[in-house]
């Protein structure tokens, strides 16, 4: 493969593996002792490793038979199976979320770790499925400006004070929000 | 591009980048619930948006046509005959362009992918090779359609066609001509007097020669009308035998793959002589054959013959005499054979007693492996003694028997065979 397109190849995987370390990075900062933000920073971390080594391994073939192997290549085989049979990036989305809600962080926070995560996904989907990026993103682009709206007013909602103290009312700004979001969602013109 | 055309069910169903966009939603809508944090509902609106943008409808429901439940896929082979090694290419297009398209090809047993072209399109094509002779599936095409968003992927597989892998036939230029020929126009100059065009010799002019064949220095030279004579031109009749009996030796130099392609060169070499040649494939369960003729469409009879060698010990009945139908008077017999069963040496010997030009191929090219033990050598040097026996009693009929090595050209063993007729003491 020449080197041109040796980098067409590995720019995409090397994207989401940026994209995913700088999710790990915002959320990790700053730094809680709890158990429970340690747990899912290190599955976090896990998680996001194992999936760049997913996608830098993505083109090594796994051998037709697999009788009389030797047992380093039995090994490997196996590690290749677990990397390629988890779903990496679905655990670390869903440990890099409950790492963010442990922290007392503010709602802009949470939404620049939205887009980031959405950034990640995508570029984890470009990097493994070799869909041309800007296609698909021309493509996506109404999609996801409206998307981004939505997730400026979910934090702008959550910046508003609260009508009063307790839960309840707490609650009730999340479902004024959902409500918001969906309305927007449905009157957007964002069909074909 | 031409093809038949096939109609495949595609099987849709959210992507992978659907199920992931799915967790991020649902794990910001459960984390915004449990927390009471509104603004993890914006980090699920993103993804709710997008998937909903793609909600899977029914595959080819009247309102939703955008994903059809089948589909029309051209396959188009460019030949179904090959031979061994040789690059042969499988075309495959889809009508429908409205998807982004990725080809995938699940190569079958004994076929090897080379290259492949415009895979993530609407028309692909995948280049293959046969390393060994037979009848070959090529195996399986998945079709993977995605739309627009990348969401939703249809699934559809389509099962290719098979090919026939013909033994690459070995090189052979030269001929065996037997010495006596059936009288029968031909390209072999006999031994009788005719109206080849080889000079045979010059004789005294009698009266109904032709004047145009007046040697005019000798008549000069002689003070008498000399002609010249000219040797007639005759064809003959080969019978190829594959012995198919026994098959030893690694895969793809096997003595039954050295055999076919031995029978195939030979096959070739004797056609282009205008000869006429017939096959006997000899193997348990009693002998494929075809009776000689001439040809080019005769090559790919015998070669669809030889495709149906099958080694295998002890299925059926045997035989040790062949059907006189395949072995016309006179023939010369080429065989192609390890010469390793007792019973088709047997089988051998009576096509010499009853008169045949017999020449023995030798296609074994390996040995038992040396073992430490004293019984073991001592069997491996019987064997090898009673291989020696058996070609020597060959030799001791009249019967030549050459080695080759399936590397080398035909030529080279045959070569002191070729030089001149071969005489058949009967």
């Amino acid at each position: 493969m020449s080197a041109p397109r040796a980098l067409t190849a590995a720019a995409p995987r090397l994207a989401a593996v940026l994209l995913g370390a700088a999710c790990v990075a915002w959320t990790a900062v700053p730094p809680r002792n709890t158990g429970l933000a340690a747990l899912a920073l290190v599955v976090s971390i896990i998680a996001v490793v194992a999936g760049a080594l997913r996608l830098a391994l993505a083109d090594v073939p796994q051998p037709e038979e697999g009788f009389f192997l030797t047992a380093p290549v039995r090994a490997w085989l196996t590690f290749l199976a677990v990397l390629r049979g988890l779903p990496w990036e679905e655990i670390a989305v869903v440990a890099l979320l409950w790492l963010e809600v442990q922290h007392p962080a503010k709602p802009w926070h949470t939404a620049a770790l939205g887009f980031g995560l959405a950034a990640y996904l995508l570029a984890v989907h470009i990097a493994e499925s070799g869909a041309p990026a800007g296609r698909l993103l021309r493509r996506q682009a109404k999609v996801l400006l409206a998307g981004a709206c939505l997730l400026a007013l979910g934090a702008g909602f959550a910046m508003l004070p609260a009508a009063g103290p307790g839960a309840g009312s707490a609650l009730l700004r999340v479902l004024a929000a959902a409500a918001v979001v969906a309305a927007a969602a449905l009157v957007l013109p964002w069909r074909d | 591009m031409a093809g038949p055309v096939q109609q495949v069910e595609v099987r849709w169903r959210p992507s992978r980048h659907a199920r992931r966009l799915l967790t991020l939603a649902l794990a910001g809508l459960l984390l915004a619930t449990l927390t009471r944090r509104p603004e993890l509902v914006g980090v699920a609106a993103p993804t709710l948006l997008l998937l909903g943008v793609a909600i899977p409808g029914r595959p080819g429901r009247p309102g939703r046509p955008g994903r059809p439940a089948r589909l029309a896929v051209r396959v188009g082979l460019a030949s179904s005959r090959l031979y061994e090694g040789e690059l042969a290419a499988v075309d495959l297009a889809v009508d429908d362009t409205r998807f982004d398209t990725r080809w995938l090809l699940e190569a079958g047993r004994g076929v090897e992918p080379a290259s492949a072209t415009a895979v993530n399109g609407a028309a692909a094509r995948f280049e293959f090779t046969v390393p060994r002779w037979g009848r070959r599936q090529l195996g399986s095409a998945a079709l993977v359609l995605h739309d627009p968003w990348r969401l939703t992927e249809g699934r559809a597989e389509l099962v290719l066609p098979a090919v026939d892998c013909y033994p690459q036939p070995a090189v052979e230029r030269t001929r065996v001509v037997l010495s006596r020929l059936p009288n029968r126009l031909g390209e072999h100059a006999a031994r009788v007097p005719g109206e080849g065009t080889e000079f045979a010799g010059v004789r005294e002019y009698v009266p109904g020669d032709r004047q145009r064949a007046i040697n005019w220095p000798a008549s000069t030279r002689l003070g008498r009308l000399q002609v010249n004579t000219f040797a007639a031109e005759r064809s003959q009749d080969i019978v190829l035998v594959v012995d198919a009996t026994s098959d030893v030796g690694p895969p793809g130099t096997s003595a039954l793959d050295l055999g076919l392609r031995g029978a195939a060169g030979a096959a070739r070499a004797y056609l282009d002589g205008r000869d006429r040649v017939g096959v006997i494939c000899y193997q348990w369960g009693g002998a494929r054959w075809l009776a000689p003729s001439l040809g080019r469409r005769q090559f790919y009879k015998i070669i669809d013959t030889m495709l149906s060698a099958d080694a295998g010990w002890g299925r059926g009945e045997t035989f040790s005499r062949l059907p006189r139908a395949a072995l016309p008077p006179g023939a010369l017999v080429v065989v192609f054979s390890p010469l390793l069963d007792q019973r088709f040496v047997e089988t051998l010997r009576d096509m010499r007693e009853r008169g045949f030009g017999l020449i023995v191929v030798d296609v074994l090219n390996t040995v038992p492996p040396p073992r430490r033990t004293f019984s073991d050598a001592m069997t491996r040097r019987i064997w090898r003694m009673e291989q020696q026996a058996i070609r020597f009693s060959l030799r001791e009929l009249g019967v030549p028997v050459v080695h080759w090595d399936g590397s080398a050209p035909l030529d080279l063993p045959l070569a002191p065979y070729t030089r001149r007729p071969l005489v058949v003491h009967r």
